[in-house]
């Protein structure tokens, strides 16, 4: 009980950490859960566009408006410098200026120069795609229509001829990519958490003068190393369970369905290999003021390599390849794999099984060589 | 005794492990992170070339304009090539997209194209835009041919050359080009900012070198302190001497910093080397200042001290965008007031507008402003400094 209580003692002064790292997951895993929309039908991609306008509000200027409209989020905002940090911060994609007396040089055949401010993203190609599509057609017509309100109605005619299209998945992908990414970035709160409470523990139980005292004292010291590692696991658990419960709140649905068992499993695997990782990094430090920087490197170098924070597929081949040798890029995958999962079954599942019990051979090469440190530690000098 | 403070000063500081590894290596740590993360993104934003089927029906086999377009969207010789495109049927090509092979599959059916999809996303909605453009061209084909062909029986041509008048047609759409012309900065990469955050930083982290100098003469927080306040030596000299010092230091490591992430990591951050320098010179410097003010300011024990310096740098870091980009759009837009104050944002704000802007207006704004927040901290730390008494401690 002496142990126990004392566990918590040093537990509470630190629970800062605790509640800090909690609090960062929460708000990155909230801000994600914001735009939450059904994805079981098709809806079309949507660019983000600003319109700047110098000419008069009618004719085929008007009509281009509002074409561009119907296929883009227009995005009111005024004067160069902030539609400038704008297209930086990627708030707009893409940015057209509409020369002075456009329509008047439009139908005199001129076909007038947009000039255009481009993101050079996805979004932004789509957006030139719209307008150029526009002023083609548009363009066309004008060698044979000479009148205005004509040429906007075959315009209008041709463009409104749209292919149909069908979507045929059965599982809910936005909400399950929604989940993953809650998963992948738990992945650091969970090491930070774990790594910072645990190392602090160890060490200070670990210190020459207290091993010393539990050394000579009357309990036996295989009791009190069980007691020690029981404790350490219950906080594990508790933080696991409260992540759980975050993400039961942030997720809801999907977590009540078999993917959400699958997630909870492999959080909680995930969740013992980083205690691992925490009791062998426990052991061999000493130094208490270097623990802050060895979480730090440990915690950030694994999320940001095995793809918590960027997802895996926008990393470079050669970082996944180095993020092979860590246990957290088992944990993402598998996350990422599910997140794709049409069915579910024995077979489909069965990548992902590869992936956990590769989690376990981590988590077992940990306690194998926490086992060797501490024996080679046990004598005091 | 200046330049004897000076020397030892600067050995406690660069023999302290730990300082070092918080202003040294710590950002060069950060710095691969963010490279290796970060440094496909801007290649990523891309469009990719686009993995499709078609249901090779006799419907699409006698469909020129389709064949011939989809050919050209695929070619490998176009520079403009969207597609990779199978050929298949219609069972294979659903297979093909449950096993997230292909992103969609097209199908024509009584001359109308029919997509089928299993997601949404960009990729999609450039495949329906990219088919429906066919179909207009088409349908635009169609239109003024007619209209053509009308003519002619109007003016009462019997023997109409039809060839031609596709011909004609066909041309005068390949004609109609669309006159865009990209008139934007091509220094467009926000992933530049990340490593901005950091540059500012390592400047405020600098603070905890200027805050333990600090520390060691003031005679409530150290035994070193404690000899030194009663040593019959002027305390300017000692506190000018120390930061100094500490000053050196922090801009030794800084210029790492700029060394790894340019010569190894390929960081932009502009052409003007002067005014980079000054920036960096400046930031520093207020980094410093909150380094002293904390020190002084505050009467708590070291450890405290370290901690808000370090939660005031990363509360800093948060609005000027290290944890996500687009915070510090959102904070520069609706909450203006917290990144005028913030040094953080006044460090990244003015690499950003020597990386994007043409004039230098609010890069001297920025400069300026951590001029004013560095001066104003210096100014009460003196003043706290000046004429302290212990009647015990």
């Amino acid at each position: 009980m002496t142990v126990f209580k004392t566990f918590l003692k040093i537990l509470n002064k630190n629970k800062f950490i605790v509640i800090m790292y909690t609090a960062i997951l929460l708000i990155f895993g909230a801000a994600n859960m914001q735009t939450s929309e059904n994805s079981m039908s098709y809806i079309p991609e949507k660019p983000d566009v600003i319109i700047v306008n110098n000419d008069n509000d009618q004719g085929i200027t008007k009509d281009l408006i509002k074409y561009i409209k119907k296929n883009s989020n227009l995005i009111n905002i005024t004067g160069e410098d902030k539609i400038n940090d704008a297209l930086f911060y990627r708030e707009a994609n893409y940015i057209i200026y509409i020369p002075k007396n456009y329509s008047e040089d439009f139908m005199t055949g001129k076909n007038p120069q947009i000039k255009v401010k481009n993101a050079g993203d996805y979004e932004a190609a789509l957006a030139e795609m719209i307008v150029s599509r526009y002023t083609k057609v548009a363009a066309t017509y004008q060698k044979s229509i000479k009148n205005e309100n004509e040429l906007i109605k075959k315009t209008n005619e041709t463009l409104s001829k749209e292919a149909k299209i069908k979507t045929v998945s059965k599982i809910d992908s936005t909400s399950l990519e929604k989940a993953a990414y809650y998963f992948n970035f738990e992945s650091y709160s969970l090491l930070a958490c774990l790594i910072y409470v645990i190392c602090l523990i160890l060490s200070t139980f670990n210190d020459d003068k207290i091993r010393k005292r539990t050394i000579i004292s009357s309990t036996d010291y295989k009791k009190n190393n069980r007691i020690l590692l029981l404790s350490n696991c219950l906080y594990a658990l508790v933080v696991w369970l409260l992540y759980l419960v975050v993400s039961f709140i942030l997720i809801g649905k999907i977590m009540f369905t078999a993917y959400g068992l699958i997630y909870a499993i492999n959080s909680l695997l995930f969740t013992i290999c980083a205690s691992s990782i925490a009791f062998l990094v426990g052991n061999i430090v000493k130094n208490k003021n270097t623990i802050n920087g060895i979480v730090n490197v440990i915690a950030l170098g694994s999320s940001f390599l095995c793809g918590a924070f960027v997802p895996q597929t926008y990393l470079p081949k050669a970082v996944l390849n180095i993020a092979h040798i860590l246990p957290t890029y088992y944990y993402i995958k598998t996350n990422n794999d599910l997140s794709s999962l049409e069915i579910i079954n024995f077979e489909t599942l069965k990548p992902l099984f590869t992936n956990m019990i590769v989690l376990i051979i981590f988590t077992l090469i940990f306690i194998i060589l926490t086992n060797i440190i501490t024996k080679s530690k046990r004598k005091i000098g | 005794m200046f330049a004897h403070n000076f020397k030892y000063t600067l050995k406690t500081l660069i023999r302290s492990k730990e300082l070092i590894f918080w202003t040294f290596a710590f950002p060069l740590i950060l710095a691969t992170f963010f490279y290796m993360a970060f440094s496909n993104i801007s290649k990523s934003e891309k469009l990719d070339i686009i993995d499709i089927a078609i249901i090779n029906n006799n419907e699409f086999k006698g469909n020129e304009v389709y064949k011939n377009a989809f050919d050209k969207l695929s070619d490998k010789e176009n520079k403009d090539r969207l597609f990779k495109i199978t050929y298949t049927n219609e069972d294979k090509a659903k297979q093909l997209l449950e096993d997230d092979k292909i992103i969609g599959f097209l199908k024509l059916e009584d001359g109308n194209p029919r997509i089928t999809i299993n997601k949404n996303g960009i990729d999609q909605t450039v495949f329906k835009y990219a088919t429906e453009e066919i179909s207009q061209t088409s349908d635009m084909v169609k239109n003024l041919s007619e209209e053509e062909i009308k003519k002619e029986l109007i003016s009462g041509n019997i023997n109409i050359d039809y060839n031609s008048i596709y011909q004609n047609v066909d041309e005068m759409i390949e004609n109609s080009k669309t006159n865009l012309k990209d008139v934007s900065n091509k220094n467009l990469d926000y992933v530049m900012i990340e490593f901005y955050t950091l540059i500012a930083m390592t400047c405020l982290y600098g603070g905890i070198l200027s805050m333990v100098t600090i520390n060691q003469s003031l005679a409530n927080m150290s035994s070193k302190g404690k000899r030194v306040s009663i040593s019959p030596t002027n305390k300017k000299t000692i506190i000018l001497s120390s930061v100094l010092a500490s000053y050196l230091v922090q801009i030794a490591g800084l210029s790492l910093l700029f060394l790894y992430t340019i010569f190894v990591l390929k960081v932009n951050y502009g052409s003007n080397i002067p005014l980079i320098i000054l920036l960096s010179l400046v930031g520093s410097l207020a980094g410093l200042s909150l380094g002293i003010f904390i020190a002084v300011v505050l009467k708590s024990n070291e450890k405290a001290k370290t901690g808000i310096l370090i939660a005031t740098t990363m509360l800093g870091c948060f609005f000027a965008g290290m944890f996500g980009i687009t915070m510090k759009y959102i904070t520069d837009k609706n909450i203006p007031f917290v990144n005028k104050i913030n040094p953080v944002n006044m460090i990244t704000d003015g690499f950003y507008s020597l990386y994007y802007y043409d004039t230098l207006n609010r890069y001297w704004i920025n400069v300026i402003s951590l001029l004013i927040f560095s001066f104003i901290l210096i100014l009460i730390s003196f003043a706290g400094l000046r004429r302290q008494k212990y009647d015990s401690i």
